[in-house]
């Protein structure tokens, strides 16, 4: 198990966001996580990169306990994440983004920035390194043009580019095909697939596009009202009585 | 339109001609100006330096600093100290600044770096308000001379440095200080540069543009903030030992000591443009002309200028700077480095470097 995650429950004053939620993920999964708007599919990814503290459960990942790191160790554990709406560095250049997302890949800190002893090295490497990934990606074109202005489509691929310079090896995607087109959804479907394949990757991904996690999940987990109401492979899933409740409403 | 690859033989060229002018110009204005014109730049120099010090926590990390005069002031009065009642070599009182600055700046930062906005620059305001009210308290006056502050802070020998020889009177003096504060501005400006080209420099600006996504990353938001925090301090301190030498006065109404301070400096880097590294020099040298050239305004001039100016017999730079800065605001929010490089922009780009050949 990469990820264990035990009975979390995270309230906001009176409000349960999440309830005890509780489920797995093995090492080289896609997992999709699916539930209607306000399931607290996000609550559980701030909760796993540590922005939000639940007040009851149990986090392991890959044998640490995750709720005992800091928010900033998070990425030396090997986790990386997008945002859902978001969270660029708008006046830096599409490569400077990328090369933050390799911050727990460096080492320089004040002494040597000023001193610029193994600076100059390191930004080569780094640079090198989002180079490639923007490639990977087909962003090279834009590298040097600032993220703000940029096309959402772009900026959800430049959000995934930065969460893989970090090396990581659990990728939590936050809604990566929200905006897209028909077309865009089904090359980022193989996308994910192929950088799940080339990095080695295990992916928790919460997305409402259910052809898409369908057909690239290995595991879904579908929550209603921070509580999970069914879990299993994407057939299972779909089949699932609860599930279809959840979706469609009504007595079934 | 001209197109210069990075690195270029021709992008070489461009470098060391613009480097070569700098270089021409920094030389001939010592050797060439009247005594009070090269102690008008040593001025600059020192205002560049503070400005310089505030960008880096406000421009490039954007948290708001309103209490740089405060650091300015330790500054001041830690070389005014150790050179009078202590005997210090001059030269030895920037090292003891900066240090005494650091600790402070930190220590301040650490509780008052929590909280963001308007907030903090609350908070640093008090610091600023605060700063001559203590240089003032009755308890600390065998320190600081109370209201008074501390004058006749003179150091007699003037050393004799290599190339420039031995330098005497007035005249020398003025022509010292402007080496002097040119080397502690590149010196600041090269480790200004130094952070910002690095590792370092990426997560302040990824900071200030998104302090969650930062956190993400892996960037300790805390200790980056009170690091950077405390380093701008004792930059600002650099700048405050430079004024004390260049007047020999320190008081607590000095008008870099108090609130007024922080607010120049402020103006001085927003006008020359915020998160740049050159900006200051550019602001900072625009302050003091207007601050010079206008000094008479109030007095001086009858009809429509006279009326405007005339209720105060000090220079009127800083109101005419603040105006300035609403028309800046609007018009180039980068300031005027912002509005320089949209013209070279005109005229040429620098294609940046191919990268990675590795496929």
């Amino acid at each position: 198990m990469l990820l264990d995650v035990q009975d979390v429950s995270v309230r906001f004053g009176g409000i349960v966001a999440l309830d005890g939620l509780t489920f797995v993920i093995k090492e080289g999964d896609i997992c999709g996580l699916i539930g209607p708007n306000g399931a607290g599919k996000t609550t559980m990814f701030n909760v796993v990169s540590r922005i939000y503290d639940p007040f009851k459960g149990r986090i392991s990942f890959d044998g640490h306990d995750l709720l005992s790191v800091p928010a900033h160790r998070i990425a030396e554990l090997g986790i990386a994440r997008t945002f859902q709406n978001l969270a660029l560095f708008p006046t830096m250049s599409l490569l400077e983004n990328v090369m933050v997302g390799a911050h727990s890949q460096g080492s320089v800190g004040f002494v040597q920035a000023i001193t610029r002893i193994g600076a100059q090295k390191e930004n080569r490497r780094i640079r090198d390194v989002s180079y490639d990934l923007l490639r990977d990606l087909n962003l090279e074109k834009l590298a040097h043009h600032p993220a703000a202005g940029l096309p959402f489509g772009t900026l959800k691929r430049l959000e995934i580019a930065r969460a893989l310079a970090a090396a990581p090896r659990f990728l939590l995607l936050d809604e990566p095909a929200a905006g897209l087109t028909h077309s865009e959804v089904d090359e980022l479907a193989d996308t994910i697939v192929a950088i799940r394949d080339k990095f080695k990757l295990t992916v928790l991904l919460v997305e409402h596009h259910m052809s898409m996690v369908m057909k690239i999940s290995d595991q879904v987990v579908a929550m209603e009202f921070g509580r999970k109401i069914a879990e299993g492979t994407p057939s299972e899933v779909q089949s699932d009585a609860n599930v279809i409740r959840a979706y469609l409403g009504g007595e079934v | 339109m001209l197109k210069i690859k990075e690195g270029s033989l021709q992008h070489w060229a461009i470098r060391i001609v613009g480097f070569a002018l700098l270089a021409l110009l920094v030389i001939y204005i010592p050797t060439q100006s009247e005594t009070a014109r090269i102690g008008q730049f040593a001025s600059a120099f020192t205002l560049i330096i503070a400005a310089m010090s505030l960008n880096m926590v406000l421009g490039f990390t954007g948290q708001i600093s309103l209490g740089h005069s405060a650091f300015f002031g330790i500054g001041g009065y830690t070389a005014a100290i150790l050179i009078r009642d202590h005997g210090w070599s001059p030269g030895y009182t920037f090292y003891a600044a900066a240090v005494i600055a650091f600790v402070v700046g930190c220590l301040i930062g650490l509780p008052v770096l929590r909280i963001r906005g308007a907030y903090l620059a609350l908070v640093t305001l008090a610091v600023a308000v605060l700063f001559p009210t203590l240089l003032r308290w009755k308890k600390l006056e065998w320190l600081t001379d109370g209201a008074k502050g501390i004058d006749s802070v003179k150091y007699d020998d003037l050393p004799v440095w290599p190339i420039l020889g031995e330098l005497k009177g007035r005249d020398g003096r003025a022509v010292f200080s402007y080496w002097l504060g040119l080397l502690v501005l590149v010196i600041v400006y090269l480790v200004c540069r130094g952070l910002i080209r690095s590792r370092v420099g990426r997560s302040l600006i990824a900071i200030r543009d998104n302090e969650t996504a930062a956190a993400v990353m892996g960037v300790n938001v805390t200790r980056t903030k009170v690091l950077i925090f405390g380093i701008s301090a004792s930059m600002c301190a650099l700048a405050g030992v430079l004024a004390t030498l260049n007047s020999g006065v320190v008081t607590p109404d000095g008008q870099f000591v108090t609130l007024l301070g922080s607010i120049i400096f402020l103006l001085i880097m927003v006008v020359g443009g915020a998160g740049t590294l050159s900006g200051p020099i550019i602001g900072g040298l625009v302050y003091v002309w207007l601050d010079n050239t206008t000094r008479g305004i109030g007095t001086d001039s009858s009809g429509v200028l006279g009326f405007v100016f005339g209720w105060t017999d000090q220079s009127p730079a800083t109101l005419i700077l603040g105006l300035a800065l609403i028309v800046i605001m609007l018009f180039a929010p980068t300031g005027l480095m912002g509005l320089l490089r949209k013209l070279t922009r005109r005229i040429m780009t620098i294609i940046p470097r191919d990268i990675s050949p590795t496929q």
